[in-house]
């Protein structure tokens, strides 16, 4: 269970993130969903412990978030790879990191599970296309079983067709590996579509945070009913008869 | 008169990305191009906008990222200036006034850089300097891509009153479906470079015919909602 | 901004105590009797040791190495450069004097590195790849790696010796600065031609460019307005390095081509062991190049102010 307890982020002068609270359990979802530079990415930094937090607490199962190995998926999927190994290198690199034994089978199941020719991971980053790559991605990240996996704008570079395809690859995937997935979005559709709950993030603090039935049916806050107006203005959302 | 370009066309390294394609506008038409990424549309909207422009009809392209339009070493105030000299236009700020104030820009410090603005100010501000000369069609490349949803539904609301009023077509080049059919009367559907589908939104949304639109329709929206 | 100037300013200290220190150093450790190397160039003959001990208490050596460094260090920091060992005359006429030779011919070469180099990497950036480009980018090659003192007893032999349309030795006119000055600005040319070809080609590959074609702006505007900013600020940061090779330059031309000036003045203390004369142009070098890189650093931050914002 991820527990977020009152952190607070300064960085210089300015406080990036104040007052956050969040938890989140094993086999759920949690949509972090904000405009950019509302904190996003700070809070995924201060949930790894990559970012200090001058307030507050972040624990997985009361204890430091490190312990358990968490994984994350990146915006820019090419990007992410070193571009001179073999993708099937860099998939394992969590594997040599944490001197797990090397397990072909479970390789070959997620490979499946995220519809990956097996072959495709003998090619380098540039070889394959960004949809693959941001799949290759997600399988890196769940390639050593973390129990928590943060995916930071795991879609936005991919296109809409693409972008849901993905999106149902890694709802199932979690349904088989039983992690918990704190998405960090600005894709309000997205989140309303795959999440349990939603915490709408604005300027550093959480404005909403509900389920996500009850987001979507009636935002309580001015800047949730913006984000649901907007997201049904752009045909993310959809009201049929 | 029609806005109408013939046989565009594009290679590159030796790859057909674009296959000759014919491209019709009516007067004030409103028209999406949608296709997975590397299916050509944004190759399509460069040759259509280069192609008119050689033949003189005038005509407006705002890139998908403002990064791709506005020199960050240069004032807004120098880009202002340069637009309207390339288009043979004596300094109006009468002009830049309407437009800044259509687009909910006023407040921009035109001193400023591009990244002393906001991100969604600069692609507001790339759109105003695309209508300084009243173009006859508007190109636009993932308006919304580069902009935070809230922006870029009010960018888009206030756009679609302004080209209305002056009877400006608009090319929507988008992957995003849902997105485009909501905003557009008709819609071509591109596919491994080339138009497979070209068709009235509603016709196409209720019944696409080739497999590009078929996957298009089928993932157009994250959810639908009972009214 | 505060912070920037008291941070510029920092370093300057920095690098003129380091530059100040290092050269005392060297030159207290280097081998040999320097007190027999003054005596020489003072009476050009063998002296009792009498006489040595003599210059040993006036030049300071017999007080440890911090008290020397202090008793010269202290009255620089007012602005007095002290007297010669050797000749016991004060040093910043002579150093005036060296200058009055020195920089006019500084400028001089740059002014030809650049009158030969902007063109070149212009042509060659016409068409990258083309034979045009090919031989520019050989010619700057093969201008680095030739030597300043072979370059310029090459031009002595074909322009002085050979044809006889300039003089080689001496400063008493301006002809006689043509040959040094063409040696060095040939130095200079061939690594700036790289630098420009590459910072043009750089900037020409810039994302917005393809916009502004589109917005109808002439090509000769974006050229102007926009590729060239964008090309001259790689060439802006390294022109301080440059000015370091032209340094170093000046020392090698001005000893083959027997022209008075800061490198002649230079290895002349050297042989001497005139501490104070060494240490000032030392020194002086140290405050040039210092001036020069701050200015280049405010000409660079005003033409590209984002890197103000990325030190916030």
């Amino acid at each position: 269970m991820l527990t977020v307890a009152n952190i607070s982020v300064r960085r210089g002068a300015a406080v990036t993130l104040r007052d956050l609270s969040l938890s989140l359990a094993p086999g759920r979802t949690l949509a972090v969903v904000g405009e950019s530079g509302a904190g996003k990415s700070t809070l995924i930094g201060a949930i790894l412990g990559l970012v200090r937090c001058s307030a507050g607490q972040v624990d997985w199962n009361a204890a430091p978030v490190s312990k358990c190995r968490p994984a994350l998926v990146m915006q820019e999927p090419r990007a992410a790879f070193n571009p001179r190994l073999s993708l099937r290198r860099s998939v394992m690199e969590p594997v040599l990191a944490q001197k797990l034994a090397m397990d072909s089978d479970r390789l070959e199941r997620l490979c499946r599970g995220l519809e990956l020719q097996p072959d495709l991971l003998d090619r380098r980053p540039d070889q394959v296309s960004i949809g693959q790559a941001q799949r290759i991605g997600i399988l890196r990240a769940l390639i050593a079983a973390p129990p928590l996996v943060l995916f930071d704008e795991p879609l936005s570079a991919l296109d809409a067709v693409t972008q849901k395809h993905t999106a149902r690859l890694i709802a199932d995937m979690q349904r088989q590996e039983g992690f918990a997935a704190l998405i960090v979005t600005h894709d309000l559709g997205y989140a309303a579509a795959y999440a349990d709950e939603i915490a709408v993030l604005r300027a550093g603090k959480i404005e909403e945070y509900a389920a996500t039935q009850a987001f979507v049916d009636a935002p309580q806050s001015e800047y949730g009913r913006k984000l649901r107006g907007a997201a049904f203005a752009l045909g993310a959302l959809e009201r049929v008869a | 008169m029609n806005i109408q370009a013939n046989g565009l066309c594009a290679e590159r390294s030796g790859r057909i990305i674009l296959h000759p394609t014919d491209v019709n506008l009516k007067p004030g038409e409103r028209v999406g191009l949608v296709g997975a990424s590397g299916s050509g549309k944004s190759t399509l909207g460069h040759e259509l906008v280069d192609g008119l422009r050689a033949r003189g009809t005038r005509v407006a392209h705002v890139p998908q990222s403002p990064d791709e339009a506005l020199d960050p070493l240069r004032t807004m105030a120098f880009h202002w200036r340069e637009t309207e000299h390339a288009l043979g236009h004596a300094p109006d700020t009468v002009r830049r006034d309407v437009l800044f104030h259509a687009l909910q820009i006023e407040g921009g410090d035109l001193r400023k850089r591009p990244w002393g603005w906001s991100r969604g100010m600069q692609q507001r501000f790339v759109i105003a300097m695309a209508l300084i000369g009243t173009p006859e069609l508007l190109v636009m490349d993932e308006p919304t891509s580069a902009l935070d949803p809230v922006v870029a539904a009010g960018t888009m609301d206030l756009l679609e009153a302004y080209l209305k009023k002056r009877q400006t077509a608009l090319l929507l080049i988008t992957h995003d479906l849902g997105l485009a059919a909501r905003r557009v009367s008709r819609l071509m559907v591109m596919d491994a470079g080339r138009v497979v589908e070209d068709a009235p939104t509603a016709r196409i949304l209720s019944a696409p015919v080739t497999p590009a639109a078929k996957a298009l329709c089928a993932h157009r929206n994250w959810l639908e909602l009972p009214c | 901004m505060i912070g920037l100037v008291a941070g510029l300013f920092l370093r300057a200290f920095v690098v003129l105590t380091g530059t100040a220190l290092a050269t005392f150093a060297l030159l207290w450790h280097a081998p040999g009797d320097p007190a027999l190397s003054i005596a020489q160039a003072r009476y050009g003959t063998i002296v009792s040791d009498e006489v040595l001990d003599f210059i040993r208490a006036e030049a300071g050596f017999e007080d440890g190495f911090w008290t020397a460094f202090w008793a010269w260090l202290a009255p620089l920091v007012q602005g007095d450069f002290g007297q010669s060992s050797v000749n016991g005359r004060d040093v910043w006429p002579n150093l005036v004097t060296a200058m009055s030779y020195t920089f006019p011919l500084a400028i001089f070469s740059l002014g030809i590195g650049l009158a030969i180099s902007v063109p070149l990497a212009l042509i060659a950036t016409r068409k990258p790849g083309s034979w045009m480009d090919r031989g520019a980018v050989a010619l700057a090659s093969v201008g680095v790696a030739i030597p300043a003192f072979w370059l310029g007893l090459l031009l002595i032999l074909l322009f002085a010796v050979q044809l006889g349309w300039l003089p080689a030795m001496g400063a008493e006119t301006t002809a006689h600065s043509v040959l040094p000055a063409l040696t060095l600005g040939f130095g200079v040319a061939a690594s700036m031609t790289r630098i420009i070809r590459s910072g043009i080609l750089e900037a020409r590959g810039q994302p917005f460019l393809p916009a502004f074609y589109r917005r109808g702006v002439a090509s000769r505007d974006i050229a102007r307005d926009h590729v060239a900013p964008h090309a001259a600020v790689p060439v802006i940061t390294v022109l301080g390095l440059e000015l370091a090779f032209l340094l170093e330059g000046l020392v090698v031309v001005e000893v083959i081509f027997a022209r008075p000036g800061l490198g002649s003045f230079l290895v002349h203390a050297i042989f001497a062991r005139d501490f104070p004369k060494v240490q000032a142009v030392v020194i002086l070098t140290a405050v040039i190049f210092v001036v020069v890189n701050l200015v280049i650093d405010l000409v660079y931050r005003s033409l590209d102010p984002r890197l103000d914002v990325r030190d916030a």
